[in-house]
């Protein structure tokens, strides 16, 4: 059984119509020993990604993949990279993306795929001016 | 922010699934954010704000 209501699936794939550009999303997850989040995960990204052609999920293995995993700086399982075109965009997930964690993983694949971030232009003028690696992390819960 | 700057990296992190995380950052209220393991904003502010907040030169 899908974790989308067939009407909740249905508004999806059209918000998701405006997707322009090949996403990826790198999933690492641990499939022995692994968190209990990795396969909730799993379901999530696949039945999105089932909505869109130009959304595919691409499964790491955490233990393993141990080249993508520095590529990413991906230190926990399950972990989703967000690509554009096969390009990082620095969006990250940790853990699986249900509840209230499920919009921003919409959000940031709708960035990814059309390019367009909703940003106040002195939040874009501040943007520009970031030179030094920085690394922001939002906590949230899933209810 | 992330796909804005090549600089800035954002992870979104399910804070009950990484407890070691949340002790960590003493996260005791969602949402939290986390800027270079220094700077805290507790709560949703306004955009203007936040990333002000966020990028205030840490110290």
């Amino acid at each position: 059984m899908g974790l989308l209501s067939d009407n909740d699936a249905q508004v999806l794939r059209q918000h998701l119509s405006a997707i322009d550009t090949p996403v990826t999303l790198l999933l690492f997850t641990q499939t022995i020993g692994g968190s209990e989040g990795g396969p909730v995960a799993k379901q999530v990204l696949d039945e999105v990604a089932s909505l869109n052609d130009r959304i595919s999920v691409v499964e790491k293995n955490f233990v393993l993949d141990t080249e993508d995993r520095a590529r990413y700086a991906v230190e926990r399982e399950p972990a989703i990279v967000v690509l554009r075109n096969g390009e990082d965009t620095r969006m990250r997930f940790l853990g699986a993306p249900t509840g209230y964690e499920f919009v921003p993983l919409v959000e940031s694949i709708l960035i990814a795929g059309t390019g367009q971030v909703e940003l106040e232009p002195a939040t874009v003028k501040m943007l520009e001016a970031v030179t030094s690696p920085t690394e922001i992390k939002v906590f949230s819960t899933p209810t | 922010m992330a796909f804005s700057s090549p600089h800035i990296t954002a992870t979104a992190v399910e804070a009950t699934s990484f407890m070691d995380l949340s002790r960590k950052h003493h996260v005791t209220g969602v949402p939290k954010t986390i800027v270079n393991d220094s700077i805290e904003i507790l709560g949703a502010l306004p955009e203007q704000q936040f990333v002000e907040t966020a990028l205030q030169p840490a110290g």
